[in-house]
């Protein structure tokens, strides 16, 4: 079976509960080859919990999710899917016992099945990508937040995904060195990576965004271009949120 | 108290033969029991309600029970089904089994103790759950469980006397049999007992450092 558009990845319908609390309410989007999607919204709004049902962190409760024009049920093969689904989190994640380089090689060894030489040059060459060459044999506690997080962004490149998933990449990391981060991941937008951005950076949506999607109490209320998003939201509890965040 | 001096110096060769056997047998049953223990923990960490089960049972059931009731079905029970087993096996397959259930808490603590987001980026990035595990989780688990799999070792040394009860002749056995041909009590056990202590404060003090040390690397 297939979905009749060209998305890369269609939400539809899709619920998520813990118990009696309802994370999700009917979400419902597509995702476009080289779409730049931010998801914005106050704190427990779902945000993070809708991209994490995107690659099977989490099990939707109902509902579905298509990618590259297939369902994602019990018979997907997870593992593949998530070859092609890069994430970046919150806290890094990076492996604390292995170094920058060993942290983006793993997986190509593991998974893609690389020789350890052909492992480091692709290793090396993502590393490169995100500025961090001569940070290679660092482990991760010798490295700042922003560079912890750059290492963990080449290390989800480095599997080739078609699509990037953030989720707050910069809310674990100090003021000054989130610029760093956000500099990469728009190099990575104007390449022509589809991503999903779950952030609170209103800089970065409006300026890198294609559309945002703003999120309350596990629904999406509004779903709009940035510019028209920042300067005339069209529900009052964007605005009520806008005028929240944009005046501290 | 017949404590002399002359005796407990002549028992010690004696004693220490034993102390070779009591290491020995420590040393092979920590190291089958570390394997059992990981598999153990792994069963009981297992999303499959069955693997769960019987990870628990197994762990339950020997720490529920005393090592010497252990000691004494292996050795008296199992070859009335069958398995008839010298007393050194017996005794090695007891002290196995047992240590294996405290190893497999050791264990299952410090696969739990590894943060869930590495397990998450771990799948995001493709790999399997057994992959995500093995190069992933239990590298960095195995340095958090080394100093509690230390005092484990110290307990077995202490505890491996208790198949002094079928004859095997370690530490505390041969202290036994020379109170009787010396017809003194003090001197031999005395000489057991400081020979126990010559093997467990060193290695529970190596624990402690570890410790320390971990605790500080892991600060940053």
């Amino acid at each position: 079976m297939k979905l009749t558009n060209d998305s890369l990845i269609s939400v539809r319908n899709l619920y998520k509960r813990f118990g009696d609390l309802e994370v999700l309410k009917n979400i419902n989007f597509d995702l476009k080859e080289k779409e730049v999607l931010v998801i914005v919204g106050p704190s427990g709004a779902g945000k993070s919990t809708l991209i994490r049902c995107i690659n099977r962190l989490e099990e939707p409760t109902e509902g579905e999710i298509w990618f590259e024009g297939r369902k994602i049920d019990e018979k997907a093969n997870l593992n593949k899917l998530r070859e092609k689904i890069g994430m970046v989190f919150q806290r890094f994640n990076l492996f604390p016992h292995l170094t920058a380089i060993q942290n983006i090689m793993l997986a190509l060894k593991v998974v893609k099945k690389m020789k350890d030489e052909e492992a480091r040059e692709v290793a090396l060459h993502f590393l490169k990508k995100v500025g961090l060459e001569e940070r290679k044999d660092h482990f991760p506690h010798q490295l700042s937040g922003g560079e912890q997080q750059r290492v963990a962004i080449a290390r989800a490149l480095a599997m080739q995904p078609d699509v990037m998933l953030f989720d707050e990449p910069t809310s674990a990391i100090d003021i000054e060195l989130i610029k760093e981060v956000l500099d990469v991941m728009k190099e990575l937008a104007k390449e022509g990576m589809t991503m999903i951005v779950v952030t609170h950076e209103m800089g970065f949506a409006r300026e890198v965004g294609d559309r945002i999607i703003f999120m309350d109490k596990g629904e999406i209320v509004e779903e709009n271009k940035p510019v028209e998003f920042f300067k005339n939201p069209k529900t009052e509890r964007a605005r009520r949120f806008l005028s929240k965040i944009l005046n501290i | 108290m017949d404590f002399k001096f002359s005796l407990f110096l002549s028992s010690l060769p004696y004693l220490l033969k034993g102390a070779k056997v009591t290491i020995t047998l420590s040393l092979v049953s920590v190291g089958i029991g570390l394997l059992i223990g990981l598999g153990a923990a792994l069963l009981k960490i297992s999303k499959n309600l069955i693997f769960r089960t019987l990870g628990s049972t197994y762990v339950e059931v020997i720490r529920g029970t005393p090592l010497l009731l252990q000691i004494m079905i292996t050795y008296y029970g199992l070859p009335a089904v069958g398995i008839k087993l010298d007393a050194i096996t017996a005794g090695i397959v007891a002290l196995s089994v047992n240590s294996g259930a405290y190893c497999a808490e050791i264990f299952r603590a410090g696969i739990e103790s590894i943060e869930k987001g590495q397990m998450e980026a771990a799948r995001s990035l493709g790999m399997t759950y057994a992959q995500a595990m093995r190069y992933v989780i239990l590298p960095q688990a195995i340095k958090r469980v080394v100093p509690p799999l230390t005092n484990e070792f110290v307990a077995m040394l202490k505890d491996s006397s208790l198949v002094s009860t079928i004859a095997v002749a370690e530490l505390l056995r041969r202290g036994r049999q020379l109170m009787g041909t010396l017809a003194n009590v003090w001197s031999p056990l005395i000489g057991v007992g400081l020979i126990y202590l010559v093997m467990t404060i060193p290695l529970t003090q190596l624990a402690q450092r570890m410790e320390r040390r971990l605790r500080r690397s892991e600060a940053h």
